[in-house]
């Protein structure tokens, strides 16, 4: 197929999405490049397919905002894949220090900080992509519960990995732990 | 020249270049105003306390606004890709935006026309291009945290998120760590990884280690890294050599915390203020530079 390029050049990409049909790439493509994003069809390697020859490479980083895009698009695709390495799961483990009047849960290089006594987010910390300073702004002196999501209005795998401490400070709050 | 590039989470902040000026609690470039908070506004603080102090010119700043999508990251790149040979700064430093493999590969050729090559700092989203782009050796300092430090060991992560062992705080298994980095070529030249304790290293070997004052409540505190690299890039500008500013930079952060006799609760804005009466006080003692002017 003329359009494709050369799956080697994806690494540049960092990413994948996965597909079931080729129309739902080129749909995913569409919706993608309209939404602002860099983006490109590709054939994705051999040991990536799923029924599906064409995927669209994406920045790995902008994960979370393209797979809202697409859902938001009602765009159906399988998954989004790392392209380097065998460590394709994102990081599920979260890390809680009690700080006596504080606790402050860790994601990989994100923390999310709240006050016991309130249940108020009195900081986030890490990270270093530019939805990162909008959503401390956003969520800060917010209730742990009440505060804007992470996953809502962030578009990078830094934003991800707010989500995870923020759901973690949920559950640790609503848990009777706060 | 010390220049500092990055994004401002304000989603209309236009494409704003110039020296950087304080105005209250706020920053100022080229008439545009600035919060002294977590990001960018927190690096260029740190930065502005340095050559206030020793009387310097203050840096310059290349900012644009980005909440995430990575338009105004992409304005930056592209800007800095075409003028950065005849901006010519001494000393570049670069931090939140959207990291990008292929226009930080851009960025890092257009480096080679300079008639200098500038010293180059990278911290978080630019050092996570940098490594995934397999470009790490052609920066001169890197600012990691111990979790980013897990992800620059790691050769097949292309992001925090998806390193495979991650690592919070092990302060024992950090030296470990900073070899393995080393050997999978994904250091700078010389390293600054903050966290319980701080480590200088260069070429996978420990130069210093910092951990004095002990100030265990500024980890929660975002922005506190910022404030780090930015005086790293402050001092460095002033003559300093890397592993000098580095140490010094760490130094300072950690004073400034215990001044502001800080709380996880604790705005970066108060660690800031208390920079120029840390710098009065010990930086003749730590560094030599007993004098305003900057380094001979």
């Amino acid at each position: 197929m003329s359009l494709l390029k050369r799956a080697k050049n994806t690494t540049e990409f960092g990413g994948l999405v996965l597909f079931e049909e080729v129309q739902a790439a080129m749909a995913a493509e569409r919706a993608l490049k309209k939404a602002g994003y860099t983006v490109r069809l590709v054939a994705p390697p051999p040991e990536l397919r799923r029924g599906c020859d064409l995927a669209v490479a994406i920045n790995l980083v902008e994960q979370p905002g393209i797979e809202r895009r697409l859902r938001e698009a009602d765009v159906a695709y399988v998954e989004v894949r790392p392209l380097a390495g065998d460590s394709p799961e994102i990081l599920e483990i979260v890390r809680v220090t009690d700080y006596g009047d504080w606790v402050m849960v860790k994601a990989a290089n994100m923390k999310l900080t709240y006050e016991k006594a309130t249940g108020k987010i009195v900081n986030t910390s890490g990270g270093g992509c530019p939805d990162i300073p909008y959503l401390h702004a956003a969520m800060l002196d917010k209730p742990v519960a009440e505060a804007p999501r992470p996953r809502d209005l962030g578009y990078t795998l830094c934003a991800l990995m707010l989500e995870r401490a923020h759901e973690e400070a949920i559950a640790l709050t609503e848990g009777g732990e706060a | 020249m010390l220049l500092i590039a990055g994004t401002v989470p304000v989603a209309d902040f236009p494409l704003t270049y110039g020296a950087v000026s304080r105005d209250g609690d706020d920053l100022v470039v080229a008439g545009q105003s600035l919060a002294c908070t977590q990001g960018t506004g927190a690096m260029v603080s740190a930065a502005l306390a340095v050559t206030d102090y020793l009387k310097l010119s203050p840096p310059q700043a290349l900012l644009a606004g980005d909440i995430g999508q990575g338009q105004g990251s992409r304005v930056l790149y592209e800007y800095l890709i075409e003028r950065i040979s005849k901006l010519a700064p001494e000393v570049l430093a670069l931090h939140y935006w959207l990291p990008d493999m292929n226009l930080t590969r851009r960025l890092c050729a257009a480096l080679e026309k300079c008639p200098r090559r500038p010293l180059l700092i990278a911290d978080a989203a630019s050092m996570y291009s940098a490594k995934a782009a397999g470009l790490a050796l052609q920066f001169d300092i890197f600012t990691p945290d111990a979790a980013e430090a897990a992800f620059l060991a790691d050769p097949a992560a292309t992001h925090p998120a998806y390193v495979r062992f991650m690592t919070y705080n092990d302060t024992e298994r950090m030296p470990e760590l900073i070899k393995t980095i080393h050997a999978q070529k994904n250091d700078a030249k010389l390293m600054l990884v903050k966290g319980a304790t701080d480590y200088v290293a260069r070429g996978g070997e420990i130069i210093a280690a910092i951990n004095e004052p002990d100030v265990p409540l500024m980890e929660p505190i975002g922005g506190t890294g910022d404030t780090i690299t930015g005086m790293v890039a402050g001092f460095t500008a002033a003559g300093l050599a890397p592993h000098e500013a580095a140490i010094i930079a760490a130094r300072a952060n950690r004073m400034a915390g215990y001044l502001a006799q800080v709380t996880p609760a604790t705005r970066v804005g108060r660690v800031i203020a208390q920079l120029p009466a840390v710098f009065k006080q010990y930086l003749c003692q730590w560094s030599g530079v007993c004098t305003t002017g900057g380094v001979e």
